[in-house]
C-alpha cells in the first residue's frame, strides 16, 4: 500500500472516528451510546490494520486484533451486562442540553485543528490527521463524561477518550512497542472490570447510581 | 547480579500477596505482611548502596534506579514497613469493632501488597509507557481499597477516585504518546528502545513545540493523580474514607510517585525546551494548589478530610519548589517530599486510633485525646506542628527552602500568597489538633491502653520527622543534591 493512500485511508477513519463520537455526544439512549463506541473501537481496529499494511509492521496487526477483540466486543458486551443486570431506564438524562453539547464538541474539534496546524516538521512524523482527531477525541470523551452524571455514560465516555489516545499512538510513525500496548490494554480491562463491579455492589445494596452519590462534601 | 535486584523489588511484594489468597490465619497473614515489606525497604537499601557506589542500574531495558529514584523508592519502602507493622495492631481493633471480617482479611492483605508492588514499579520504570501501566495499576489495586469497607461514602469516594484519576492519567499516556512522537522523529528511525526515559533525555533536538503539548497533558494526568488542583476534588474523599494504613501510604507514597512521573517529564521539557515553561506551570499549578486548599483546611470538620486537603496543600508546596526551580528549589522539593511522606503516614496513623477510639471523625465531637491515649496525643500534636510547618520539624526545612528559592528567582508575588496562606493554614490546623487533644473525653470514649505495634510504626516516622529537622545526615544531604542534579540534568 501505498503512503499517499494510507494517509488518505487514515484521515478517512479519523473522521469516521469523530462522527461516531458525535453520535455518542447526542444519543439520548445508553444502548446507542454502548454500540457507538463498539463501533469506533472496530474503527481503530481497521486504522491499525491499515497502518500494519502500510508499515509492514507485525506489531500493529496484533494490535489491531487485540483492539478488536477487546474494545469492540468485550468491554461493549461487559457494559450491555451490567445495564441488563441493573435494569435502569434506558434514557440518559444529560446535565447540558444536548445542542450546547454538540456546540461544544463542535468547538473542540476546531480547536484541535487549529492547536496541531502550529506545530512545525514534526507533523511529518505523524501519519495523515492523527494528531488533532486524537486530541479532539480525548476532550469530547471528558465532554461526554461531564455531560450525563451517569456511572455507565461516564464509562462509555473513558473508553471512546482512550480510542483516542490508541489511535493517535497507532499512527506515530512506528506504533508503541507491542509490550506496552498489551500492559495498556490490560489496564483498560481492569479498570473496567472494577468499575463494573462498583456500579453492580451500589445498586444491589442501596438501589442507586453509583455516580450520584453526593454526601462526601466541603 | 545487582540489575536482578530491580525487578526482584516489585516482584516480591506481587508474589506474596498471591500467596496471601490462600492463606487464612490471621497471624500468618500479619507475617507475610511485616515480612514482605521489610524484604522491600532490604532490597531499597541494597539498589540504593549498589546505584551510591557505582553509579545507575539498569535492567531487562524497562527498568532503572538512578539518584532521584532512590528519594522515592527509599520513601515508599520505609512506608510500607512502617504501615505494615502498624497494621498488625490497627487490624485487630478494627475486628473488634467489627470493622473488618476475617473472612475478607487476606484479600485485604493481598490488595494492599499488589498497591505496594505497584508503586515500586512505577518508583523503578524507566520505559515511560511501564511507568504508566505501573500508574493506573496503583488507581485499580487503591481504588479497591479505598471502598473496602462497602459503606456507602466508602464507594462512592472509590468511584470518584477511580474515574477522575482514570481518566486523568490517560491525558498522562496521550502525552507519553506526544512525547515518544517527538522521539521517534528525533533519531529519524527509532529504535524499539526510545520510550525509555534515559535515551530521551540524552537526544539532543527533541521538537519543542510537541514536547510543550505532551508537558501539559502529562501535567494534568499526572497532576490529576498527584493531587494538584483543580483536579483535586477525589483526593479528600478518597484519602479520608480508606482504611487508615491506606490512607497512610496513599498521602504519603503514592502522590509522591505520580510528582516523581511529573519531574521525569519535567527534565525532558527543560531539555527540550528550556526550563521556563515546565517550571511556569508548575508555579502556577502548585500556587492554586495551595490557595485552593486553605479555606477547606480552615472549616474542615472531619479529621481525615483535614489531613486529605492538608496534602493538596504540600502536593502544592513541592510543585512550587520545583517551580521556582534552581538547585535550591529543586533540593527543596526533593526534601519535602520525604518530609511531608513521613509526616503524613504519621498523621493519618494517629488518625486512625482517634477516630477509632472517639468513634466519629467529628472534630468538634473529640475532646481530650491526650488523656485517653497519652502517646498518641503527643505524637499528633507533634506531627500537627510540623505539618504546619512549625521548627524545630523537618518540613520547616524544606518549606523554608523553597521559600528562598521562590525569593531568589524574584517571584516576590508567589512568595508573599504563600506566605500568607502558611500562616492562615497554621492557625486553622493547630486549632483543630489542640481541639481534639485537649480537654476532657466524653465518657464513651474506648481507654484501652495503646497497643504496641501501632505505637513501633509511629515513632519510627517521629524520629525520621525529628532527625531531618535538627540535624541532616551528610549522606542523605549528598544523595538529595545527586537527585537535584538529575532532575535538572
Amino acid at each position: 500500500m501505498s503512503a499517499e493512500l494510507a494517509t488518505r485511508l487514515i484521515d478517512d477513519i479519523g473522521a469516521l472516528l469523530l462522527v461516531t463520537m458525535l453520535i455518542i455526544l447526542a444519543s439520548g439512549q445508553l444502548f446507542r451510546a454502548i454500540y457507538a463506541v463498539a463501533a469506533q473501537s472496530v474503527f481503530l481496529g481497521i486504522a491499525g490494520a491499515v497502518l500494519a499494511t502500510a508499515t509492514g509492521n507485525i506489531d500493529l496487526w496484533i494490535i489491531a486484533a487485540i483492539t478488536i477483540v477487546v474494545k469492540a466486543v468485550l468491554l461493549p458486551w461487559l457494559l450491555i451486562r451490567v445495564v441488563k443486570r441493573i435494569q435502569i431506564r434506558r434514557e440518559i438524562e444529560p446535565v447540558i442540553p444536548i445542542p450546547v453539547t454538540l456546540a461544544l464538541a463542535a468547538a473542540i474539534v476546531v480547536l484541535s485543528f487549529h492547536l496541531s496546524a502550529s506545530l512545525g516538521p514534526v507533523q511529518h512524523a505523524i501519519t495523515g490527521h492523527a494528531l488533532p482527531v486524537g486530541i479532539a477525541l480525548i476532550l469530547l470523551g471528558v465532554l461526554v463524561m461531564a455531560s450525563r452524571k451517569k456511572a455507565l455514560t461516564q464509562m462509555v465516555g473513558l473508553f471512546a477518550s482512550e480510542n483516542g489516545i490508541f489511535f493517535t499512538a497507532m499512527a506515530i510513525s512506528q506504533g508503541m512497542p507491542l509490550i506496552i500496548e498489551i500492559g495498556v490494554i490490560l489496564d483498560v480491562v481492569l479498570g473496567a472490570l472494577v468499575m463494573g463491579i462498583m456500579v453492580l455492589r451500589v445498586r444491589s445494596s442501596i438501589d442507586t447510581d453509583i455516580a450520584d452519590l453526593e454526601s462526601l462534601k466541603g | 547480579m545487582s540489575s536482578t535486584l530491580l525487578w526482584i523489588t516489585p516482584l516480591v511484594p506481587a508474589a506474596i500477596g498471591l500467596c496471601m489468597l490462600r492463606v487464612r490465619s490471621e497471624r500468618m497473614l500479619s507475617v507475610l505482611d511485616v515480612g514482605s515489606s521489610m524484604t522491600v525497604l532490604g532490597l531499597a537499601m541494597a539498589i540504593a548502596y549498589k546505584v551510591i557506589a557505582s553509579g545507575p542500574l539498569t535492567a531487562v531495558g524497562l527498568l532503572r534506579a538512578d539518584d532521584l529514584t532512590l528519594v522515592f523508592l527509599l520513601l515508599v519502602g520505609l512506608l510500607a514497613l512502617v504501615t505494615s507493622v502498624a497494621t498488625v495492631g490497627w487490624i485487630q481493633q478494627e475486628i473488634a469493632k467489627g470493622e473488618m471480617r476475617k473472612e475478607s482479611l487476606r484479600y485485604y492483605y493481598a490488595l494492599v501488597q499488589g498497591f505496594i508492588a505497584t508503586m515500586l514499579v512505577t518508583v523503578l520504570a524507566d520505559n515511560l509507557g511501564i511507568l504508566w501501566i505501573a500508574m493506573e495499576g496503583t488507581t485499580i489495586t487503591s481504588a479497591v481499597l479505598v471502598g473496602f469497607h462497602g459503606h456507602k461514602q466508602g464507594l462512592e469516594a472509590a468511584w470518584k477516585y477511580i474515574i477522575v484519576t482514570t481518566i486523568g492519567i490517560s491525558f498522562g499516556l496521550f502525552g507519553t504518546v506526544l512525547v515518544y512522537g517527538a522521539a521517534t522523529h528525533a533519531q529519524s528511525g527509532g529504535t524499539a528502545g526510545s520510550m525509555n526515559w534515559s535515551s530521551i533525555v540524552a537526544l539532543s533536538h527533541l521538537d519543542p513545540s510537541i514536547v510543550r503539548i505532551g508537558f501539559i497533558f502529562v501535567l494534568v494526568g499526572y497532576g490529576a493523580k498527584a493531587g494538584l488542583a483543580p483536579v483535586h476534588m477525589w483526593l479528600p474523599d478518597a484519602h479520608s474514607q480508606a482504611p487508615s494504613p491506606v490512607s497512610a501510604l496513599l498521602s504519603g507514597a503514592l502522590i509522591k510517585c505520580a510528582l516523581l512521573g511529573i519531574l521525569r517529564f519535567h527534565t525532558i521539557a527543560c531539555h527540550a525546551c528550556g526550563p521556563a515553561f515546565s517550571e511556569r506551570l508548575l508555579l502556577i499549578f502548585g500556587l492554586i494548589s495551595v490557595v485552593v486548599a486553605t479555606p477547606f483546611i480552615l472549616v474542615q470538620h472531619d479529621l481525615k478530610r483535614l489531613l486529605g486537603y492538608h496534602s493538596v496543600e504540600h502536593v502544592g508546596i513541592i510543585a512550587l519548589g520545583i517551580g521556582f526551580g534552581g538547585r535550591l528549589g529543586v533540593f527543596g522539593a526533593l526534601l519535602h517530599v520525604i518530609n511531608h511522606g513521613v509526616t503524613k503516614a504519621l498523621a493519618f496513623l494517629i488518625a486512625g486510633d482517634a477516630i477509632s477510639r472517639f468513634g466519629t471523625r467529628d472534630i468538634p465531637k473529640m475532646r481530650g485525646y491526650l488523656g485517653i491515649a497519652p502517646w498518641c496525643g503527643t505524637l499528633l500534636l507533634m506531627a500537627a506542628f510540623s505539618l504546619a510547618g512549625a521548627p524545630p520539624f523537618s518540613i520547616f526545612i524544606s518549606e523554608l527552602m523553597v521559600i528562598r528559592a521562590g525569593i531568589s528567582a524574584g517571584h516576590a508575588l508567589a512568595v508573599g500568597v504563600f506566605l500568607v496562606m502558611m500562616v492562615v493554614i497554621f492557625a486553622g490546623l493547630v486549632h483543630h489538633v489542640g481541639q481534639i487533644v485537649f480537654g476532657v473525653a466524653d465518657a464513651k470514649a474506648d481507654r484501652s491502653p495503646e497497643s504496641r505495634w501501632p505505637l513501633l510504626g509511629m515513632l519510627t516516622l517521629t524520629v525520621v520527622m525529628l532527625l531531618f529537622g535538627i540535624y541532616m545526615p551528610a549522606g542523605v544531604n549528598r544523595a538529595l543534591v545527586r537527585a537535584t542534579e538529575v532532575v535538572l540534568g
